[in-house]
């Protein structure tokens, strides 16, 4: 049986664990018992010394590495990592939790990539930990680590409020009554079981609510107070002079592993093409995109133009495959001298909001202020590199917002089906419309026309990675 | 009735004379200081804003003098109310408008008896999925003029961010097709939503019952071609007995599923969303008058009673000429 801390470091346990702990220098020795553990993993495929993590530093890292390699590749060496999921590694795992939030906190701040793909790797780990038990170890623990974060007795709606807004759990997840959410079995039995015909109140349990809402609860919730784990300590480092050196360090480590070249991989397994990257091509615009540029009335304009439009041109001309991307990314990584920007991103903001009714910027000045903000160029009138950082550059909405937000520009086509972000959509349509192009080029060529087409969609950089 | 626009002797008529500061609910007069109001004076839209009044008898002289075209007031509550700044809370709010009803059985233009009609018993089933599902009890209704507003103040839900307000929305009107695959022990069950009687999938059932009985063969919904809406319009004699096994048996699974995401698609439509997840809105004043269709904007004390062409018109156009 495996102990709350290993599937929860953030547990009074887990703490306690870090409250007895020496000097932080001594983590970064090599440490014969961790090391020992990691050699006699239950099924580890170590060939190489390099991949045993010597000591909590080390270790650390290999929690994310684990993370982000089993999510890039699905083909990865899964026994390379064997002694993530062995139980006595838990004192281990746990110092090296708060390590690791604690270096990206510092360093990269909470609403960072940074800090949710930590989040994402700690919930992950928790799913893959969970499977390694059997099935009564499994119920018992997720009990027990639940016991401790619900601790109340009726559980209102309103406690999973942080889950809610983050939208790790959606609210039509919970089985609810009278502001209550039903977790437990006789609580269920007694208030809902009166109402099913001819079904098994208990049956109808396992399946609505059981081990899966369990356990989903359990995840959510741990990934939510490591992210406010990392807020609060980001808002601590504030305070104090000099960060310890070795969370710089580690953090240094973080950035190392985010930043090597991940190549994504398709359905099969196979390497996946690269995103388009170029001039902005409007004819692979969404159906939203395309009528919020041919300009908004008055009511929706401020929405459509500084919420929708900014963040949509500017990651597709210069950053497209941003939901693929680990690390924070700024304009200036992809565009240095801001000369795209000033060229083609903001042109084609400002055309749209022209072509409101009336003009944006006729009555609304100030708006451009705003469009520099969401570029992440801070409140100011001109865009500056010195600026940058002092907001954040926002992402595209996805669908579901614009269909709450800005229902009227959602009339969705056959190709937005099966997409949740306008962005995809684009890199998706601008793929669609390459391979036809090159198709069509083909043809062309066997019926013995020049080959100039076909160059010409040579330009793009469609390139196998 | 006819829907006609108050002129401005008649605004003056019914501020000077029908109007008084204390048909303002109570849950705006406590709260008056903290928040921001805004007034339409010429019938452009709200563009006189930030306005802050410290009591009741600056409101009122205010109302009688200027005898505003429309009058609003922030679901907010501000420190600093008259610059917007401080943000303490705001109301949780839906927005029910006749006119931008989804799926009316009315062919009207703007808005008719029937819509009306219609908006009260959606407002209905909202309410009552906010108290038996939420937990919700002050709930306020107001009638707008053209639909209806609920405004809720429950202390519980007044600090929530515009994320979560959009879960409540999606909840309430139904805007997901609920999941109907549960494994279990390595087996999959089929639990359609109709075979939950409770929940958000009770909720999605009664949601897209209403939908379904007022379709008709005008309506458009995504991916639901004439035939299979001439089939749902055959076949929904069926659900008046919640009969829905045979409903989705007559119409067939595959094209159930279809008819199910579209009309989840549509529920979205049943309140405003951009209202109720904007914390900083400002919304219709209760007891002002809505000049363009010359109703008063009215607190509705008990829906099943209330008739919008009974208790919501100003005396004015019982004593108009014409």
């Amino acid at each position: 049986m495996v102990g709350v801390p290993f599937i929860n470091p953030l547990s009074l346990e887990g703490r306690e664990m870090v409250r007895q702990l020496g000097s932080l220098e001594d983590l970064t020795h090599d440490n014969p018992e961790l090391i020992g553990i990691v050699t006699r993993s239950k099924s580890q495929d170590i060939s190489d010394d390099q991949d045993i993590p010597r000591n909590h530093l080390e270790l650390a890292l290999k929690r994310l590495e684990w993370y982000v390699k089993k999510r890039n590749n699905p083909n990865f060496n899964y026994r390379k990592y064997a002694f993530l999921f062995q139980g006595d590694i838990e004192k281990f795992d746990t110092i090296s939790f708060y390590l690791l939030s604690q270096a990206i906190g510092v360093k990269f701040g909470p609403n960072s990539r940074e800090s949710r793909l930590m989040a994402e790797s700690q919930g992950s780990l928790i799913q893959n930990r969970l499977e390694e038990l059997n099935t009564r170890n499994r119920e018992e623990i997720v009990l027990k680590a639940l016991q401790e974060l619900l601790s109340q007795g009726t559980l209102k709606w309103t406690f999973f409020e942080d889950l809610l807004s983050s939208r790790r759990i959606q609210l039509s997840d919970l089985v609810l009554d009278q502001g209550e959410v039903i977790m437990d079995q006789d609580d269920f039995r007694e208030r809902l079981g009166p109402r099913l015909h001819h079904r098994d109140p208990d049956k109808m349990y396992q399946l609505l609510i059981g081990e899966e809402l369990r356990e989903l609860i359990l995840i959510q919730m741990v990934m939510q107070q490591t992210e406010n784990y990392m807020a609060e300590v980001h808002e601590k480092s504030r305070l104090m002079v000099e960060p310890n050196p070795l969370l710089l360090q580690l953090a240094d480590g973080v950035t190392e592993i985010l930043t090597q070249p991940t190549p994504s991989y398709t359905g099969t397994g196979k390497v996946a093409r690269q995103s388009y990257r170029g001039p902005l091509n409007r004819e692979a615009f969404p159906p939203c995109v395309k009528t919020a540029l041919e300009g908004i009335k008055s009511g929706g304009r401020n929405d459509a133009i500084v919420l929708f439009i900014t963040p949509f041109v500017s990651y597709a001309r210069l950053c497209p495959d941003i939901f693929k991307q680990n690390v924070t990314v700024r304009v200036s990584d992809k565009d240095p001298q801001l000369q795209v920007v000033h060229q083609e991103v903001l042109p084609l903001i400002y055309e749209a909001a022209e072509r409101c009714v009336p003009p944006l910027f006729e009555d609304q000045p100030q708006e451009k202020i705003n469009i520099n903000a969401k570029i992440g160029f801070g409140m100011h009138s001109t865009l500056k590199l010195e600026n940058e950082g002092e907001t954040k550059w926002y992402t595209p909405m996805s669908c579901e917002k614009i269909k709450l937000h800005l229902p009227y520009l959602c009339r969705p086509d056959d190709d937005c089906k099966k997409i949740g972000n306008p962005l995809i959509y684009y890199n998706r349509k601008n793929w669609i419309l390459s391979r036809e192009q090159a198709e069509s080029g083909d043809k062309k060529e066997d019926e013995g026309s020049s080959g100039e087409e076909v160059m010409e969609n040579q330009d793009n950089d469609w390139i196998d990675v | 009735m006819e829907f006609q626009r108050a002129t401005p002797e008649e605004r003056r008529l019914y501020y000077r004379e029908e109007w008084d500061v204390k048909q303002i609910p109570r849950f705006i007069r406590d709260s008056l200081y903290q928040r921001e109001f805004g007034f339409d004076h010429h019938g452009r839209g709200p563009n006189d804003r930030y306005r802050t009044f410290r009591n009741e008898d600056h409101l009122r002289k205010f109302m009688r003098y200027r005898t505003p075209f429309a009058a609003y007031t922030s679901v907010a509550f501000y420190q600093k109310p008259n610059r917007r700044e401080g943000w303490i809370k705001s109301e949780l709010v839906f927005d029910v408008d006749a006119k931008d009803l989804p799926i009316r059985s009315c062919a009207c233009d703007s808005v008719c008896e029937l819509c009306l009609d219609q908006a009260k018993n959606i407002v209905s089933d909202l309410k009552d999925t906010l108290t038996s599902d939420l937990g919700l009890k002050e709930i306020y209704m107001i009638y707008s003029g053209r639909g209806y507003h609920l405004r809720v103040q429950d202390e519980e839900v007044l600090g929530t961010d515009s994320e979560v307000r959009s879960q409540i929305v999606k909840y309430l009107v139904g805007a997901e097709v609920p999941r109907s695959e549960y494994g279990q022990e390595g087996i999959t069950y089929n639990l359609e939503h109709f075979a939950i009687p409770f929940g958000y999938h009770q909720v999605f059932t009664q949601r897209i019952k209403q939908s379904i009985l007022h379709l008709t063969m005008e309506t458009a919904l995504d991916d639901v071609n004439k035939k299979l809406l001439k089939d749902v319009i055959k076949n929904r004699h069926l659900l008046l007995k919640d009969q829905w096994g045979p409903f989705r048996q007559a119409i067939g699974p595959i094209r159930y599923k279809r008819l199910t995401k579209g009309l989840a698609f549509t529920n979205l439509g049943l309140v405003d969303a951009k209202v109720s997840i904007d914390l900083k809105r400002i919304l219709r004043l209760p007891s002002s008058l809505h000049s363009m269709v010359s109703m008063k904007c009215t607190e509705v004390k008990n829906l099943n009673t209330f008739d919008p062409f009974q208790d919501a018109v100003p005396q004015f156009v019982y004593e108009r000429k014409d």
